[in-house]
């Protein structure tokens, strides 16, 4: 057990992390050459920059358009990415092993903050999961794996609690934290290639969005041509 | 695309992702986290390999030129600009390979304004930096061909040609020269039969027949590497002229073996001279012998065989003389890394990709091998090894080759070995307890070099039973006199001498965690119970040493803490006895004969890590003393 | 007139005050063994140390301010100087970090500090800064039998070689250092052979830096040569 947990923590932990980082990176740019290639041979070269512009920082303000047609949705949305966001990266444990690892650390969440945003997470991670199962337009456009994703977020969290908070066996608290690292280091292996790259996307969405308006001139005789209807108007 | 290619590359990229794990732990750790350098042998592969191989193997260049422009060989046309091409990755690649060796990499250009016009290196320096200019502006027509924006730029830079080329030949005959220059300086270290005052004559010479076969294996391999018919009539005449210099070459060299009297080193049976005979072989009289004969000249086979001995044995030379063959001198054992090693590797596979790059863009060739840009559209294909759907031929390559890169980088960050790094150079030596009797000879690490100490002779001079407080600052539970070993276990590395896991675990301590770790604060260190509010004893009221935490320091440290200290302050004290003091007083450099029958009962015996005292029952003694709390 | 130490071999009585007080006046830190160090006791915290030869002979190992060095005719920006007053002393602002000083030194004295990210050459500067404040260098200082000991270098070599005609019998008839690759500012008179404190025991009398120095010299020749060689041969004289 106890090298199982070293090697989770050591290589396994680099590894996963390099995949994150690396990954995420790889993701945007190749996105930004996908959407150089695309603007390269666009048809109409001039795109609607203010307004990409303008909804790409909509997004990142929480009161929104969406705040108004479902406010509850939307704030217990809010609540989770803020949990999901500021419990790793600002968590003491964590910034000590950073510090270990590397030499210098950062801003750290008091204990308090933490548990509570912890507890926070975890319940608005529950909430989204049973909202997604019985909203019928959520559960019209939902696959396998988007009701995966909320359950597999919560492991490293709900167990990372346990290991801070409550008096447990050695064995299980080993057990626990084996878990919490195993999931949280596949969530970062995962993050690059699924929908959870939104996270660095986000600010390209609007721009690839919009860029996809401006079809090269010959699109629709290349789209004829995949659907193999060549010739076929269009 | 080309089978052959598209594997090269997915192989080329996952070594660039690979090396740039190792690149990032090499600048953020340091040289000694990542090389197998010493003191006695401060250059390694990075120079060896990098600098002085990758220098000789961008020859190719000036060589090609001079056939062309000098020479007015027309018929080597179409090998100017792929050497052109080569020579100035190769430089390029050189620079930043030296980026990684460096020790202060971000002060490279202090070159530029602080000069010492003595040192052969600063003569190196500025000619890598002038020739990979010259390199660049011989260029740099090629890729503008390709607008017409530049037009001027262009034929202001082709009118200059001839003189850049000639500027190229001056600098590339200086500083292949003094790359051999560099190692004049160090006749004690250099083995004879490498070390020559004519060495900057030898390279120059190596490097022109160097520069010849470079041309023609990296024409070889690229025409076997796009399936083109390989220009085998061009390739002989290199191969012809090759013969000569080599053979300028041999003669040289031997004669000045011959000269200065080294001739019988060169068969007296040491690593050196099977070395020096390999080296001589593989490099000059093979392909001489090889190259003379006409069949094997123009036959396809004959050239790959031929030139690829020529190029590796003169890498092999460069690598001799940068630093193999100093070994003997500096009595030091290095073998690179494999972190080193993943680097150079590196290194080169991004001037191979940066060389297919061009290939493809520019009119390297006279016609581009592939341009996946200019493809008509093809639908998306499904690809069965990743399970997705990649789109048209440059996307799709894209795709591929960072994923690659992205898997391989990972791979080797995962790799790093993390307690070489941790380590900083300084090796766990476990610290095995004094032996003797009324005098102990205290030797952690068993080297025979150590410290005599009249144990019995201070338990009197300081006060009978009652001083063991004051040199045994810190005891195990139901101890009374723990020895120093078992807390400072390691000769110089510190030592944590609480045992978490032991407290906590169900056969041990049976500790729950909230006994002490506070409720509602971080479960760290730094906020837990300090060890002796539990245990009562473990402290001595009037010990003379402050335990702050219990991370124990080094054994040499404490032992030197403890006596020296005490020592200097009676040295001082007492007028007599000034020996007090002194290093040598106390250190021995063997063991006293009376003590050997003792130490060697005890060298054989088992190392405890912890005193067993029979008889006691631990649970209870401690909750007798909590009682009397 | 240039400074020296002069260190007699049978005098030391290998006490190691000289290292200890080397380490206070220049703040090197305490010295643990690490892999990439030789075995002579030097490294990156020791600037000087005292080795230990069979029959109680100790001999005190420090960089030997030879008065043409190698290290620093070829550091490439000068960051080793040799001064006037005789120390050999570092630069660590010009310094690239090239380690081609390490490679040149006929001694093996200068060591790099490895495990640093921020690396520097370190060696003994003779206590340069103590000179400039008319102090003698720590180690001949504290030294309790006078073993090594600080002068001006002639004075010193008069010194040594009355030594040597007073205890014929007693010392080797020679001062190391003497003419040693073209002279150290670093003397040892001794009983026994010090020969292992270089890398080949009996380097010449010939500075190294003149190694190099005739093919440095032949640099312009050569530059000019190839270029008139390459347009003679393109047939550019034959117009004029």
């Amino acid at each position: 057990m106890d090298a199982l947990l070293d090697f989770a923590r050591g290589p396994f932990f680099r590894f996963s992390f390099a995949i994150m980082a690396l990954g995420l990176l790889r993701v945007i740019v190749l996105d930004l050459l996908g959407a150089y290639d695309a603007y390269r041979k666009a048809g109409e070269k001039d795109l609607p920059w203010g307004l990409i512009i303008s909804r790409s920082l909509q997004w990142f303000i929480p009161i929104n358009r969406v705040f108004k047609y479902r406010p509850i949705f939307s704030s217990i949305s809010i609540l989770f990415h803020v949990g999901l966001l500021l419990v790793p990266v600002f968590l003491f444990a964590h910034v000590h092993l950073w510090k270990q690892a590397i030499g210098f650390g950062w801003f750290t969440l008091s204990k308090e903050w933490a548990d509570w945003l912890t507890i926070l997470t975890i319940a608005s991670g529950i909430a989204l999961f049973i909202g997604r199962v019985f909203t019928r337009s959520s559960s019209f456009l939902s696959r396998f794996q988007d009701y995966l994703w909320p359950l597999l977020l919560l492991v490293p969290f709900i167990s990372g609690y346990v290991c801070a908070n409550l008096t447990i066996s050695p064995k299980l608290y080993q057990l626990l934290m084996l878990t919490h690292v195993l999931s949280a280091e596949l969530i970062f292996i995962l993050m690059p290639f699924t929908k959870i790259a939104h996270c660095v996307l986000m600010p390209l969405s609007q721009f690839v969005s919009n860029l996809a308006w401006k079809f090269p001139a010959d699109t629709d005789d290349a789209i004829c041509t995949t659907l193999n209807k060549k010739g076929a108007p269009v | 695309m080309n089978n052959r290619v598209r594997i090269t590359k997915l192989i080329l990229w996952s070594i660039v992702g690979f090396a740039g794990a190792v690149g990032i732990t090499r600048f953020l750790f340091g040289l000694g986290a990542t090389t197998n350098l010493t003191d006695a042998t401060p250059w390694g592969i990075w120079i060896g390999f990098d600098v002085m191989a990758g220098v000789a193997l961008a020859a190719g260049g000036f060589v090609i030129t001079a056939i062309f422009y000098i020479f007015k060989r027309e018929e080597f046309h179409s090998f100017v600009r792929p050497a052109v091409l080569t020579a100035f990755l190769g430089y390029l690649a050189v620079v930043f390979g030296l980026l990684f060796d460096l020790g202060l990499p971000w002060n490279i250009w202090h070159m530029m304004i602080y000069w010492n016009p003595h040192s052969p290196l600063f003569e190196v320096g500025w000619c890598v930096m002038l020739y990979t200019t010259v390199l660049l502006l011989e260029f740099s027509p090629v890729p503008l061909e390709e607008t017409s924006r530049y037009a001027r730029i262009r034929r202001i830079l082709m009118k200059f040609r001839f003189p850049l080329v000639l500027l190229g030949i001056m600098l590339s005959t200086l500083h292949q020269s003094s790359l051999g220059s560099l190692f004049l300086i160090m006749p004690f270290k250099l083995h004879p039969l490498w070390y020559s005052h004519i060495l900057p004559l030898l390279f120059f010479i190596s490097a022109v027949a160097l520069g010849l076969m470079m041309i023609a294996y990296e024409s070889l391999v690229s025409h076997w590497l796009f399936r083109r018919k390989p220009e085998t009539n061009l390739v002989e005449k290199l191969a012809k002229a090759a013969v000569w210099v080599l053979s300028i070459y041999f003669i040289v060299k031997m004669a000045d073996i011959w000269l200065s009297g080294e001739w019988h080193l060169m068969f007296d049976g040491s690593w050196e001279s099977y070395l020096f005979i390999l080296e001589m072989l593989i490099s000059t009289v093979i392909p001489i012998i090889l190259f003379s004969i006409k069949k094997v000249r123009t036959s396809t086979a004959g050239q790959w065989v031929g030139s690829s001995m020529v190029v590796f044995g003169m890498i092999f030379n460069r690598i001799n003389v940068g630093g193999l063959t100093m070994l003997r001198a500096t009595g030091d054992t290095y073998v690179p890394s494999w972190m080193e090693i993943t680097i150079s590797l590196g290194v080169v596979s991004a001037a191979c990709l940066a060389f297919l790059f061009a290939i493809e863009r520019f009119h390297i060739w006279k016609e581009k091998p592939q341009d996946p840009e200019w493809e008509p559209y093809t639908p998306p294909v499904f690809d069965h090894t990743s399970e997705v759907w990649l789109g048209t031929p440059p996307l799709a390559a894209r795709t591929k080759y960072t994923l690659v890169l992205l898997l391989s980088f990972a791979l080797g960050f995962a790799l790093i070995p993390s307690h070489k790094i941790e380590s900083k150079g300084v090796e766990i030596v476990p610290v095995q307890k004094a032996r003797g009797g009324d005098t102990l000879f205290i030797d952690g690490n068993h080297d025979e070099y150590g410290v005599l100490f009249a144990h019995t002779q201070h338990i009197d001079s300081l006060g009978q039973k009652q001083s063991c407080d004051k040199c045994h600052h810190m005891n195990m539970p139901m101890d009374k006199a723990t020895g120093c070993w078992e807390c400072h276990r390691y000769m110089y590395s510190p030592t944590d001498a609480f045992n978490h896991d032991w407290h906590a675990d169900a056969h041990g301590g049976n500790i729950a965690c909230t006994q002490c770790h506070p409720k509602g604060k971080e479960r760290q260190a730094e906020t837990a119970k300090k060890c002796d509010d539990c245990h009562l004893d473990l402290l001595p009221s009037d010990n003379p040493i402050k335990v702050e935490n219990y991370t124990a320091p080094p054994y040499v440290t404490a032992m030197h803490e403890l006596c020296v200290s005490c020592h200097k302050k009676k040295a001082e004290e007492l007028s007599d006895k000034k020996n007090l003091a002194l290093c040598t007083t106390c250190h021995q450099s063997a063991p006293p004969k009376y003590l050997k029958a003792e130490i060697s009962k005890h060298l054989s015996g088992p190392y405890f890590n912890h005193v067993v005292i029979p008889g006691v029952n631990l649970k209870q003694e401690k909750e007798q003393l909590h009682k009397n709390e | 007139m240039s400074v020296a130490i002069l260190t007699d071999i049978t005098k030391c009585i290998g006490c190691l005050e000289c290292v200890s007080a080397c380490k206070t006046v220049n703040n090197l830190g305490t010295d643990v063994p690490r892999v990439w160090q030789k075995n002579d006791g030097l490294s990156a915290q020791n600037w000087t140390s005292v080795l230990q030869k069979p029959g109680n002979h100790y001999i005190r190992k420090q960089c030997r301010h030879c008065l043409e060095p190698a290290c620093a005719s070829v550091c490439p920006v000068g960051a080793l100087q040799k001064t006037p007053e005789g120390p050999v002393i570092y630069d660590s602002e010009r310094c690239l970090g090239c380690r081609y000083c390490m490679m040149a030194c006929p001694y093996g004295i200068p060591r790099y500090d490895w495990d640093q990210v921020v690396p520097y050459i370190r060696k003994c500067i003779m206590c340069y800064d103590r000179l400039q404040r008319g102090q003698q260098p720590a180690c001949t200082e504290v030294c309790p039998q006078k073993a090594t000991i600080f002068g001006e270098r002639d004075e010193l070599l008069a010194e040594a070689h009355h030594r040597i005609k007073q205890e014929p019998d007693t010392y080797i008839h020679k001062v190391w250092g003497e003419h040693e690759v073209g002279g150290t500012s670093v003397l040892y008179i001794s009983d026994i052979d010090l020969g292992f404190l270089a890398y080949q025991p009996n380097p010449g009398a010939t500075p190294l830096p003149a190694t190099t120095r005739l093919a440095m010299k032949a640099v312009p020749f050569a530059f000019v040569g190839m270029g008139g060689r390459c347009m003679e041969s393109t047939g550019l004289f034959d117009d004029g």
